[in-house]
């Protein structure tokens, strides 16, 4: 077996899962409020039982952004040189025939993605915690909801468009939120710069 | 939504505040009919009492002292209740099926089995009708819909003696009120039409209500756009990703350098 690197800790990977369970059970009831589909409400045993579930999954969602907050966030914020050179190729993704540059453990993709979800899920957690608990304040309320739901639609964005580019289009990489390793040659490729900072090189 | 009835079925409580001498009797029989209990409530130093809609209130009489010109007591009595949107805003936002619904006659009913509490509907009223019981459901004026199946008038609108409070055809109503006078039918119109129609004389603020009634600006924009960019915007991305990955294709080991 090839030598391998670990890239994510163990406790990444339990909250990253918690985060993604939490999320899109919180996007499926949320499509069941949004358009009173009752087929969701019923997988989910009605509606009084769905919002139940919606607020409380919604708890378990905060809690776990505030813990991505020490995975994520330092390096998140550390954009360099190369990050801006990245992002005028598209990452690569655009075109296999532009050349991307080295990158570090996370891309900018990554960090700006990261930083989407960081901002519209305080965003959506601050709106539905306003939703939940502040029933006769109809001038929050009225905010909230509309925030709640801007941020929602972010979600639906950004999500599917991170689950694909963390499985189909980029092979060997969904290992790292299941095993947390990756071949040392394919970080070699995938993350020099890190793998150079690692020592590894 | 439930389906918008016939307009011409479309039957409405047709208020005109001139005729009201303030009895109440209203509010008393709405409460006899709903089997809705007496709260004790303070001296607040108003005829008005009890002092706004509350969960076993579904109609008041608003009582105003306001001088004119040439009436220097004038006193103004009117009745506040559900307005029967046609395009109800509490409806719009409710996230329970079944919870707000429409009759054919056009009133807006609740069922508190469906209701889950959330209290959106008050985000979405233009009146602030909606109020909540101790059981964290829904309670308000939902024009007598079962006497008015029945053939019968509201228990508000039989109970009036002065016919400042008509039940009837909705058509009906606003024409013999635009015959009695009344150029101007307050809710003929707006939101769809309402249901509880006014005859005022005098500009509407004065009897608390606003010229032009509306849901809230973020309301309609979350209806008109972001409701149907759930569905496509989500769409749109799954369908980008396939594209992506058939046009493009993953990335492939030997081209990360």
């Amino acid at each position: 077996m090839a030598e391998m690197v670990r890239k994510t800790s163990v406790g990444e990977i339990v909250n990253h899962w918690i985060l993604a369970v939490s999320c899109i059970l919180l996007i499926i009831t949320g499509y069941g409020f949004l358009f009173q589909l009752k087929p969701i409400g019923n997988l989910f045993g009605g509606f009084n039982a769905m919002k139940l579930l919606h607020n409380w999954a919604g708890v378990v969602f905060t809690l776990s952004l505030v813990a991505s907050m020490f995975h994520y966030l330092r390096e998140s914020l550390d954009f360099e040189p190369d990050d801006w050179q990245w992002m005028k190729v598209g990452g690569g993704y655009l075109s296999h025939k532009v050349k991307v540059p080295p990158m570090g453990k996370y891309n900018p993709g990554q960090k700006l993605y990261y930083l989407a979800i960081l901002i519209a899920g305080i965003a959506i957690a601050a709106s539905g915690f306003a939703i939940w608990l502040l029933p006769n304040d109809r001038g929050v309320r009225i905010v909230s909801h509309l925030v709640h739901n801007l941020s929602f639609a972010l979600f639906i964005i950004a999500v599917p468009v991170h689950i694909y580019l963390g499985t189909l289009a980029n092979p060997g990489t969904f290992r790292i939120m299941v095993y947390g390793t990756v071949p040392v040659d394919f970080a070699k490729k995938k993350y020099p710069k890190w793998m150079k900072e690692i020592d590894k090189q | 939504m439930a389906d918008i009835p016939n307009k011409n079925g479309r039957k409405a409580i047709l208020v005109t505040p001139e005729v009201c001498i303030g009895c109440r009797g209203c509010q008393t029989a709405c409460k006899s009919w709903n089997q809705l209990p007496g709260i004790s409530t303070k001296n607040s130093g108003s005829m008005q009492n009890p002092p706004d809609l509350a969960p076993y209130t579904y109609n008041i009489i608003r009582f105003s002292e306001l001088p004119s010109e040439t009436n220097p007591v004038r006193w103004l009595f009117i009745s506040r209740r559900c307005m029967h949107c046609d395009d109800a805003g509490c409806m719009k936002i409710c996230p329970a099926p079944g919870a707000l619904y429409k009759t054919k006659e056009g009133a807006v009913a609740f069922n508190q089995d469906k209701c889950i509490g959330c209290r959106l509907c008050v985000v979405g009223c233009p009146f602030d009708v909606p109020r909540y019981n101790e059981n964290n459901k829904i309670q308000k004026c939902h024009l007598c819909y079962d006497r008015i199946a029945e053939g019968l008038q509201p228990a508000c609108a039989k109970t009036c003696p002065t016919g400042a409070l008509k039940f009837g055809d909705r058509d009906k109503l606003i024409e013999s009120a635009k015959q009695a006078g009344y150029a101007k039918i307050y809710g003929e119109a707006d939101l769809g039409g309402l249901g509880s129609i006014f005859a005022f004389k005098e500009e509407p603020k004065i009897y608390g209500y606003a010229d032009k009634p509306n849901i809230p600006e973020s309301v309609i924009f979350w209806h008109t756009v972001l409701k149907p960019f759930a569905v496509i915007g989500l769409g749109g991305v799954v369908a980008a990703s396939l594209v992506h990955y058939l046009a493009v294709g993953p990335h492939k080991d030997e081209e990360v350098k």
